[in-house]
């Protein structure tokens, strides 16, 4: 098994997909929590004063040092996410693409083993990529948000805690999606689309016209996100927690601004959306043993 | 089940249905260490399926294939008993040679110089650090075979391993197997020319429309073939009457005008034509070749005549006997072309072996 990790890996580093995608995800995660921290930082104008105040009582600090940076991180690394989706997608659909599939399972005592250490593999890489996502986010609210609304060292650790389950499952979510469809253009055309697109307008769209509000509750998109974004939400008393007379469409907005709209609190996504990556997991491992490799 | 470190290579009624497509039916043969064993059949035939299935890589509908006893996931490190050289064989177009070969030596669990021994092997040493998104054909496959020796497996199994190999590669190549046959190892390679692989092959499985069609030696098939004598003759039908009257029935007219006598030799003929007095200005002793009977063998599929299959022990056709029903044999691929003076009985483009 030791043995086939280290192939696994030595595949990911002798090709730029790793990096090529990684690229991408720092500029996304820097750029939107640097977007999205200059907006939060004056979210406090969307809110009446009399919710912040009862937000701020609740919490018990002063109106002016809420943790806006932590609703701006949460953005920042929810939309840095999508590339190791992408890159767990390369895993296996990109092994049949090149057809390089057929000397792993040839040199591989069987197709378990190989699926085993390539689960193991991208479980490390799926880490590095939140960890690296959240130090780019990190990095961006620092820059446009004040210092008395960054949040607190253990809010922050706790968001890159969040973030490195939130890669991980991400990672294992991509090559599972990957191994149902067998297709890594397909997979990656249509989850760019769904993930970033599709989910984001169906949410808006349900709770525009019909005030569904947990929607993004438990789609895949909705719940990678409310990993991380539900412990923003959650500081301000809109996930997880209730803050007596906060309304339903401050929360939500809350939410929103916090990249999860409809999550219910930072485990309960982590926890469906494990439910989803293990749905796509399986199904992938499934159609795998059995497939004829022609 | 235990490995029983023979390398031998034995399938049994082996079968494969894709959807309506029968693939391969009931096919059934064994590969001996120390030979190499030719598995040939047209396009299509079943080939690459069944090296498949033999390999694990596509599952069968029905029947077994094993290596040294074993399914081939049932072998434990698989690739250092068996190496495959497949059609298609995939490389990341980006990822070099070298770096190719350092991913599969360390799933195989070899040390990483082990890289460098292969591509020392196949002559790519030069081309270590090149991608095979640049690398032609050739090279492919030679990259293809340094991967399948990784493991310095017991038994070698190569699709069409001669594809896109020039000739100075696929000589190459046959002196090699043969090397390593020589070691007392497997080596099954498959090919829809027999031409291509006959100067390697010791042992051939013909298959045709998923069937085995011959199981056996080469010598036994070359040996089962009758000789012919083309004579030039200055008036045929005199030579015919002469031949006839002398006791040879099997005779025929080529499209050249020459007369073609089966089942003698030139000598015989060349006393019969000095009693009659007859003129004749040339003759020479003909052989069918391999490929002719191989075409014979395997061509029913394409005309939808009724299907015989040889079951071993081999009985080979003649090879100048009457064409399986619906054959139609195309003459002038067989004819030695006028004023061509052919040198051997065995004319075939690799040289003697």
């Amino acid at each position: 098994m030791g043995k086939l990790i280290t192939a696994e890996f030595r595949k990911t580093l002798t090709t730029k997909s790793w990096w090529g995608l990684m690229i991408p995800a720092v500029i996304f995660a820097f750029g939107f929590a640097l977007g999205w921290g200059a907006f939060a930082n004056e979210v406090g104008d969307v809110l009446d004063s009399d919710q912040t105040q009862r937000i701020a009582d609740a919490l018990g600090i002063s109106t002016g040092n809420l943790p806006m940076g932590l609703l701006a991180i949460g953005h920042g690394i929810n939309i840095g996410l999508t590339f190791p989706v992408i890159f767990g997608v390369f895993a296996l659909a990109g092994e049949y693409s090149k057809k390089t599939i057929t000397t792993t399972f040839l040199t591989a005592p069987n197709r378990v083993s190989v699926l085993s250490a390539k689960m193991v593999t991208y479980t490390i890489w799926g880490a590095v990529y939140g960890l690296v996502v959240a130090g780019a986010a990190s990095l961006g609210i620092a820059c446009t948000v004040d210092s008395e609304r960054l949040p607190t060292s253990g809010q922050w650790l706790a968001v890159v805690g969040a973030a490195v389950l939130a890669g991980i499952l991400a990672t294992l979510f991509g090559i599972g999606v990957g191994a149902v469809w067998n297709s890594v253009v397909g997979s990656v055309i249509t989850l760019t689309i769904y993930l970033l697109v599709v989910e984001n307008v169906l949410v808006l769209l349900f709770y525009g016209l019909w005030r569904i509000d947990w929607l993004g509750g438990i789609l895949p998109n909705g719940t990678m996100n409310g990993i991380v974004g539900a412990i923003g939400a959650q500081a301000f008393g809109a996930a997880g927690v209730k803050v007596p007379g906060l309304d339903d469409e401050a929360k939500w907005t809350l939410q929103y601004v916090a990249g999860a709209p409809g999550a219910f609190s930072w485990w309960a996504s982590a926890l469906i959306f494990l439910a989803w990556t293990a749905v796509f997991f399986v199904g992938g491992w499934a159609s795998n043993q059995r497939r004829d490799i022609t | 089940m235990q490995n029983d470190g023979s390398g031998r290579i034995l399938v049994q009624n082996l079968s494969k249905t894709f959807g309506p497509v029968a693939a391969v039916q009931n096919l059934s043969f064994a590969v001996e260490p120390g030979s190499v064993t030719g598995f040939l059949g047209p396009n299509g035939a079943g080939k690459t399926t069944t090296l498949r299935m033999l390999l694990g890589l596509v599952t069968p509908t029905a029947g077994t294939a094993t290596i040294s006893g074993l399914p081939y996931h049932h072998l434990g490190s698989p690739a250092r008993i068996v190496g495959a050289v497949l059609e298609n064989e995939g490389f990341h177009p980006k990822r070099t040679a070298r770096n190719h070969l350092r991913v599969y030596a360390s799933a195989i669990g070899v040390p990483d110089q082990r890289a460098d021994e292969v591509l020392g092997l196949v002559g790519l040493s030069g081309a270590a650090n090149r991608k095979p998104g640049e690398f032609s054909l050739g090279m492919r496959q030679r990259l293809a075979l340094a991967t399948a020796l990784l493991g310095n497996p017991q038994v070698l199994v190569l699709d069409e391993p001669a594809n896109g190999l020039d000739p100075e590669g696929i000589l190459w190549l046959r002196n090699f197997l043969r090397a390593y046959a020589r070691e007392g190892r497997t080596v099954l390679v498959s090919s829809h020319l027999l031409s291509e692989v006959e100067q390697t092959i010791d042992q051939v499985v013909i298959i045709s429309h998923g069937m085995t069609r011959y199981y056996g030696s080469l010598d036994q098939l070359r040996a089962s073939q009758q000789t012919r004598v083309l004579i030039q003759a200055a008036d045929p039908n005199a030579l015919v009457k002469a031949l006839q009257e002398g006791g040879y029935t099997q005779v025929e007219p080529t499209p050249d005008g020459r007369v073609a006598v089966l089942g003698a030799t030139r000598q015989q003929i060349g006393d019969l034509v000095a009693k009659s007095g007859l003129a004749v200005y040339g003759m020479e002793e003909d052989r069918a070749d391999l490929e002719r009977l191989f075409f014979q063998l395997t061509n029913g599929a394409y005309t939808g005549a009724p299907q015989y299959v040889q079951q071993q022990p081999p009985s080979p056709p003649g090879g100048w006997g009457p064409p399986p029903p619906g054959y139609g044999p195309p003459q002038q691929q067989y004819q030695v072309p006028p004023g061509y003076q052919q040198p051997g009985p065995q004319q075939g483009w690799g040289g003697q072996r």
